[in-house]
């Protein structure tokens, strides 16, 4: 089939059809980025927490804009090639704009694995720690590994488990194998606690489906939840149908009265219907012998001293351990909302600092925060240099800003490190901190020391994903959203460069057309960068 | 749009020259906000950056859409399209103002 106008303009538009079309597709893509772009302010004036701003590493980010902007002049530079008939500029244009999405990913990559790796804990008193998790390792200090072959990282709950209840409709088989293989691991056998008996089938006896000391498996899990699925139904039906019969007779018994007036007095002769109904069995208990210590990542369970849930509803009888989140490089300290917090209460923020835990149990935290203390002097009067004090005399016109004030970020931490114990890097890794944040390697364990949270101090922890806070939650949406951009229209303008040769051939305004089209989808991509580029690393 | 040869070799210095203005765009916006010495308005971030950073993006913006794009001459359908996404873009971005009893509108309006 031929498609109309896509050569020459309609009369009456006097536009090709695929230019309308890519127009009306892009309006639609403005109102898209303009709700997120809406969600970001909104989230930002409503945040109850300090905002990060200026928190993203600007180098990269300045290199994107550059990248994409002059990918969007080798776009237009590869129509006018076209246009000209020229189809070897074209193949270099058209080239350069695809090699620029990708380096333009590629930084994106980048940022986000940086992201995914960085953990931050906010502790109960509101002081954030931010840094790197280090990784379990056995007692002859090698790194211990999970059964994919992954190193654990030090931020699990541990739990000596003397029993465990799963929840048959629940349970996760993942959990259960990991389960199983840690057990196995250490020697413990994991045995079903009592004999599983049942009614399976109506009017029928009750049967043993299972035998106490029967080790655990997916199969006799999945078996039990099989039974227990077949119950739940023929039980719903049957009180469904009771229920229906209740209701009829009291609607003849009582004409004329309303459904609400009845209701109170409409109930299902429990006496009459249990002995039709089959065994429910919610959960089965297993007994774990010898005692074992069982690991878990954080977010699968809520810890107990005695008793703890997983996810699936699997509840782990036994006592909980010792499960501090430690973190092998401490490169953030921050007290903004803390301060935030202890204002809100009229306590000063000195005072709340003071008795932080942080600033109680570290004698790092403390020493750097005598060392920002002081900085911070310095920098006042930088500021009352340049900008003067008020009228009284004696009120600077301007004060350094609450992050400033209450932050300590991994680059002050590096400073602090030069200044106080000598610390040297080189050029390349300075750079190279530019890209990928702060070099654990190069500045070592005197910048970016040890430090051991306990558990019970942690009231949130993460990485910076968007369980963080809403500030990356909103930052990944719309940065993930325009990369996806990148990657289609990069496709898209790659494809006119690898298959476009038998049209130009054939019919080159055709191809011009087609290039002229995808290139304004280019440009917009550019256009959404512009916006996101200042809003999210400059403010 | 240019459709002769010699339009087409005219608006190519066009574009270098547009492609110049956002290099300078985007550097005059990272200055202001990275250097102590260029902040306007008062120390570190505030209303002031956030008029000139947008106003900044909005200028690039305007140069991409009206060159690159070819909104300088464009049929009048692209037009209508255009400025209707823009307004309904506006219209989004100032739907939460409506939000009732927002937290946000209260703090920043009747404050």
């Amino acid at each position: 089939m031929e498609i109309p106008y896509i050569v020459n303009p309609r009369k009456d538009t006097g536009l090709i059809n695929s230019k309308i079309a890519i127009w009306l597709f892009l309006a639609s893509e403005v109102m898209l980025f303009g709700g997120f772009f809406s969600a970001y302010v909104y989230l930002r004036l409503g945040a109850d927490y300090p905002w990060p701003e200026r928190t993203l590493p600007v180098l990269p980010g300045l290199i994107n804009t550059f990248i994409l902007i002059a990918s969007s002049v080798t776009v237009v530079f590869a129509w006018v090639a076209l246009k000209l008939g020229n189809w070897r500029q074209f193949q270099v244009y058209m080239g350069i704009t695809v090699a620029c999405a990708a380096i333009f990913m590629v930084l994106k990559g980048i940022e986000y694995n940086v992201k995914f790796h960085h953990q931050a804990a906010r502790l109960h008193d509101y002081s954030i720690v931010e840094g790197h998790l280090g990784y379990e390792k056995d007692g002859k200090g090698e790194l211990v590994h999970d059964r994919n072959g992954d190193k654990i990282e030090e931020n699990m709950i541990r739990v000596v488990a003397d029993k465990l209840t799963f929840s048959v409709k629940r349970f996760h088989a993942p959990w259960v194998n990991e389960i199983l293989s840690e057990a196995k691991h250490s020697g413990s056998e994991i045995k079903l606690g009592a004999d599983i008996k049942a009614v399976t089938e109506q009017g029928e006896k009750e049967e043993t489906l299972a035998k106490a000391g029967e080790p655990l498996s997916l199969e006799l899990l999945g078996k039990i939840k099989d039974i227990q699925l077949s119950a739940l139904e023929h039980n719903a039906s049957l009180r469904t149908d009771a229920l229906r019969m209740e209701w009829k007779e009291a609607k003849k018994e009582n004409p004329g009265k309303k459904g609400w007036q009845l209701a109170s007095d409409v109930n299902i002769d429990m006496d009459a219907l249990s002995p039709r109904l089959l065994t429910e069995i919610s959960s089965v208990e297993f007994v774990v012998d010898p005692p074992t210590r069982l690991l878990f990542k954080p977010r699968d369970i809520k810890e107990g001293a005695t008793s703890s849930r997983l996810r699936d509803d699997t509840v782990i009888s036994g006592s909980m351990e010792d499960s501090p989140m430690v973190l092998h490089q401490l490169d953030a300290i921050d007290f903004q909302w803390l301060v935030m917090k202890a204002e809100e209460k009229g306590i000063s923020p000195e005072t709340a600092i003071a008795e932080s835990w942080l600033m109680k149990n570290s004698a790092f935290v403390r020493e750097a925060w005598a060392w920002h203390l002081a900085r911070n002097v310095e920098k006042q009067e930088v500021l009352n240099k340049r900008y003067g004090f008020k009228e009284d005399g004696k009120t600077p016109k301007q004060t350094l800003t609450h992050k400033e004030l209450y932050r300590l970020g991994w680059k002050d931490l590096g400073e602090m490190g030069v200044e106080n114990k000598g610390v040297k890097i080189g050029g390349f890794d300075k750079i190279k901190e530019e890209f990928m944040g702060p070099n654990y390697k190069a500045r070592g364990e005197e910048t970016f020391p040890e430090l051991s949270v306990p558990r019970d101090q942690i009231r949130h922890a993460a990485k910076f994903t968007p369980a963080w806070n809403t500030y990356y939650a909103i930052y990944f949406t719309i940065t993930g959203l325009h990369g996806l951009h990148v990657i289609g229209g990069a496709l898209v303008l790659l494809y006119y460069l690898v298959f476009g040769r038998k049209m130009f051939l054939s019919n080159p305004e055709w191809l011009a057309n087609r290039v002229e089209v995808g290139g304004l989808f280019w440009h917009f991509v550019d256009l959404v960068w512009i916006f996101a580029f200042p809003i999210f690393y400059l403010m | 749009m240019a459709d002769s040869i010699e339009a087409i070799q005219k608006a190519k210095k066009t574009y270098m020259m547009v492609f110049g203005a956002l290099l300078v765009g985007t550097v005059v916006t990272v200055l202001v906000a990275t250097v102590p010495a260029l902040d306007i308005g008062g120390h570190g971030f505030d209303v002031w950056d956030a008029v000139l950073g947008i106003l900044i993006a909005t200028t690039k913006a305007t140069l991409v859409a009206a060159i690159f794009m070819h909104l300088n001459h464009e049929k009048k359908l692209i037009y209508w399209v255009f400025f209707g996404a823009i307004f309904f873009f506006f219209a989004m971005g100032g739907l939460f103002a409506l939000a009732e009893s927002s937290p946000i509108f209260d703090e920043f309006f009747y404050k």
